[in-house]
């Protein structure tokens, strides 16, 4: 079979999606209330620093996927149990996204579609594209990165010709508002969304030309920050801090405040189709890599055979995961706070410098 | 030899320029070897020898099948062979020089033999209809203008019409079709190789392209492919297409037919190859991207501007007629609230009398509508507009009377089938009809949510499609910035300096592009 390539602007698209994804529709580092733009901002050179190391441990196994080479640095003893860790994790965290989109269509429209059906559906197609092979999922991304990108431009022209932004919102920042702002930053942050980027690194060995890799990866982690930080921005300045830290879903509540003529108004399918598609995107990353993770390490030939197996786990496992959203979203701190740091940061960066030191001083055999 | 070409394609071009402007060779058998090379065995090149009496040299003419007129060249041939039997000494002339001389200042009319002495200026004449001979033991060749033919009476295009730009469209004859791209470019590099096909008709088939500009491995997967084809019949260029398709289960067509022979040029320039079928004046067109078929040959003929504003309405008509009704519905169903509310009171009293909900309200609009279609497609033109006029305004009219459907459903469903029309290219539009019905039955069932999934699937699926290897979605996925110059919009003739990228293709420079006008030739 011919071996799947992905280019650099595939790659950045994806990127830019999967960071997207629902981190621009729910409320993000809630302690550093009005400055949460500030913390987005602060946590962007540790997202760059992090994909760096990713890109690294890339380099230096351009054709292993993450659980490859962490049974090669650690040896296999470590190294496989190590990377068997991740797959619960990744399933788990797809799942968690698809409980965000499917609850936010019952709130918005679907009262009385169950949730089984809505998740299913998203499911089914997130299925089908994985079967088509990442190639075609890259490219999917390609197509719509665009589509998104003239949504949100729209979306945000439109609340911002309504009049409905208060900069005064967003100011003063106050010694103790860094000191939140940075809090909050750092850890929470900085691994939701940029540490979950620990998926691309099951993708980045289809990459056609490794150099670039480095280049349209900071970029679309930058973008993908600085859209983030402007967006929140513009939902804490609309809604105030306090809607904004209570609203389950702040961009929502902010674009149903839209009204520009009594014509345009209820704008709020945008951003439901903003999140359906995030939400396609990420938690297909994450099937994705769940996926690949679990091929390698049980050695399957196809990882296709396991698309419909990880697919079904993720769905029901977001139904039944957590009773109400609110329980839902209590797991989602304690699991920010204790599991998610561990595989996206440290083991990663363990990774790392274990690596460079068996390298430096030839204790590979 | 093809792999040397496929290696270095620049270089062999270059070797195969120098070739055409040396002169003529002395020896007869090398001069219609260069002829054959340079023209790739084409299928339509006729070379007649002629062996006179015992000992004289021997004589060939050549000349292109369907450029000339084959009783003009009869004529001119026979004229030429006159030295036989005029003889003003009584001495038979044996010597090339003698027979040369007497063809060009005796048997033929001066001014009408003209001599020929690089290959290339042969190549020129010939293309154009002239028809040459050449004596053995000379380095020179008389030519002779023959051009003519039997062209079947070329009509207007049905399918594709334009307002601006060439009437003619291809026949039912090979030859005739293949001349009439040959007519538009003059050029040894366009090659055209004959193929035969179907155990049982036996189907003459030829595939054309710009040698030099085509890529080899395109052209070498659809050798593949053609070859690989075991059927007892070809009656129609649909079944080469169906047949060669990657794919086979998607609703999209992979490949463009096109009646046009200015489409056909226009498509070699850009490097793609063309596949005649006798018998049919649709000929197929690979690789085919997914844009294609929303370009026609009348986009390069008008101005840029007005060219992109009609591309762009073009691309909201393909919206419209995918997601029109199925939006309309979907919002009727599950987002009343999306729909401002003097808007929704308005459309709330049109339906209420409706006794039947949005879905099998559109449902049985858009059935109707095919029906009035279809039988309109059949009947003889004349007929036809009696049919839509029926159909259309008189059942339109009396099913909203009748309170059967609302008066915005039909609207709704009538703006869907005109802009379905927008569609340049007959086959998808007819896969957008396809579609469309499936797209109404999601939102019914799941609203807006469904169809934004639905259309994810899609365009996965368009992404996942490849045709000759090419993928099918390029160059929006994979994105290539340079080729934005002509896909969604049309950017003025003279930025235009890069052909579309196809695979990794070295040869997509355009050669030259003087002042607005494109020089396509690789020669020139």
């Amino acid at each position: 079979m011919r071996k799947e390539v992905i280019g650099p602007s595939q790659l950045f698209a994806m990127i830019v999606l999967f960071e997207l994804g629902t981190a621009l529709v729910v409320p993000i580092g809630l302690k550093s209330g009005h400055a949460v733009w500030l913390s987005i901002l602060m946590a962007l050179p540790g997202g760059v620093l992090l994909y760096l190391i990713y890109y690294d441990l890339y380099r230096q196994f351009p054709e292993l996927i993450m659980s490859g080479y962490t049974q090669k640095i650690l040896g296999k003893a470590i190294g496989w149990p190590l990377s068997l860790l991740y797959i619960p994790v990744l399933m788990f965290n797809g799942s968690r996204n698809l409980r965000e989109a499917g609850d936010l269509l019952i709130s918005s429209t679907y009262d009385r579609t169950p949730i089984l059906v809505i998740n299913a559906i998203m499911v089914i197609a997130v299925m089908y594209i994985l079967n088509k092979g990442i190639e075609v999922f890259a490219r999917t991304a390609e197509i719509y990165f665009w589509i998104i990108m003239i949504m949100g431009l729209v979306c945000n022209f439109i609340v911002i010709a309504a009049g409905l932004v208060d900069v005064k919102h967003l100011f003063p920042l106050q010694a103790d508002d860094w000191w939140d702002a940075l809090s909050s930053a750092y850890p929470s942050i900085w691994i939701f969304p940029f540490g979950e980027l620990v998926c691309m690194t099951t993708v980045l060995p289809h990459f056609n030309k490794p150099r670039k890799a480095k280049r349209a990866g900071v970029m679309a982690v930058i973008l993908s920050g600085l859209l983030l930080t402007f967006t929140h921005a513009i939902e804490i300045s609309v809604l105030g801090e306090n809607i904004y830290s209570r609203a389950a879903f702040p961009i929502y509540t902010t674009i149903t405040l839209v009204n520009v003529a009594n014509f345009i108004q209820r704008l709020d399918a945008l951003v439901i189709l903003t999140l359906i598609i995030g939400v396609f995107f990420k938690m297909s990353i994450y099937c994705y890599a769940a996926t690949v993770i679990t091929a390698d390490l049980f050695k399957v030939q196809d990882y296709r055979k396991l698309v419909v197996p990880v697919g079904v786990i993720v769905l029901f496992s977001s139904f039944m995961s957590a009773e109400n959203y609110t329980s839902h979203l209590n797991e989602g701190r304690a699991f920010l706070k204790y599991i998610l740091p561990l595989l996206c940061a440290v083991i990663p960066i363990l990774l790392f410098l274990v690596h460079h030191v068996r390298k430096r001083f030839g204790w590979y055999r | 030899m093809m792999a040397t070409r496929t290696t270095k394609p620049k270089k062999s071009q270059t070797e195969d320029s120098n070739n055409q402007s040396s002169p003529l060779t002395e020896n007869l058998d090398d001069n219609l070897q260069h002829i054959r090379e340079g023209l790739g065995n084409s299928l339509d090149l006729i070379i007649r020898y002629f062996q006179t009496i015992d000992d004289a040299p021997r004589i060939a003419a050549v000349y292109m099948d369907g450029l000339t007129d084959k009783e003009i060249v009869n004529e001119f041939i026979s004229h030429a062979m006159s030295f036989q039997t005029v003889n003003e000494e009584g001495q038979k002339l044996t010597t090339s020089l003698d027979i040369y001389k007497y063809m060009k200042e005796k048997a033929l009319n001066p001014g009408k033999g003209k001599s020929v002495t690089t290959i290339s200026e042969l190549f020129e004449a010939l293309l154009s209809g002239n028809t040459l001979i050449l004596i053995e033991d000379m380095a020179e060749a008389i030519c002779g203008n023959t051009s003519g033919g039997e062209v079947r009476p070329v009509s207007e295009a049905s399918t594709q019409v334009s307002i601006r730009g060439s009437k003619e469209s291809f026949t039912e004859t090979i030859g005739v079709n293949i001349s009439l791209v040959r007519r538009k470019i003059k050029n040894p590099n366009l090659w055209v190789e004959p193929m035969t096909l179907g155990a049982v008709t036996q189907t003459s088939m030829a595939i054309m392209y710009i040698h030099g500009i085509v890529n080899e491995d395109n052209l070498q997967n659809l050798r593949e492919k053609l070859q690989e084809i075991r059927v007892d019949s070809i009656l129609e260029s649909g079944y080469i297409e169906q047949l060669i398709e990657e794919g086979g289960y998607s609703p999209f067509p992979t490949l463009y037919n096109t009646e046009r022979p200015d489409s056909v040029a226009g498509n070699l320039l850009d490097g793609r190859i063309a596949i005649f079928v006798d018998g049919t004046p649709f000929v197929l067109i690979a690789p085919t991207t997914f844009f294609m078929f929303f370009h026609t040959v009348e986009d390069y003929y008008q101005r840029f501007d007005i060219s992109t504003l009609i591309r762009l309405l073009r691309f909201l008509c393909l919206l419209i007629s995918m997601f029109g009704p199925a939006i309309f519905v979907a919002a009727l169903n599950f987002h009343q609230e999306m729909i401002p509310t003097p808007l929704l009171i308005n459309l709330a009293s049109q339906r209420e009398g409706v006794p039947f909900p949005a879905f099998v309200e559109a449902l049985m609009m858009e059935v109707t509508f095919e029906i009035i279609r279809e039988a309109g497609i059949r009947l003889p033109s004349t007929i036809g507009q009696t049919v839509s006029i029926i159909g259309g305004l008189v059942l339109g009219q009396a099913a909203v009377q009748a309170g059967i459907v609302s008066p915005a459903m039909v609207i709704v469903v009538s703006l869907t089938g005109i802009s379905s029309f927008t569609t340049p290219a007959f086959n998808m539009a007819l896969s957008v009809r396809l579609l469309r019905f499936v797209i109404v039955f999601v939102a019914a069932f799941m609203g807006l949510y469904g169809i934004a999934i639905l259309a994810l699937i899609l365009i996965a699926h368009l992404c996942s499609l490849r045709s000759l290897g090419v993928p099918y979605m390029s160059p929006i996925a994979p994105f290539a910035l340079k080729a934005q110059k002509d896909t969604l919009i049309r950017s003025p003739i003279h930025f235009m300096k890069i052909r579309p990228r196809l695979n990794n293709d070295n040869s997509n420079v355009r050669k030259k592009v003087v002042k607005g006008k494109r020089v396509n030739t690789n020669e020139s």
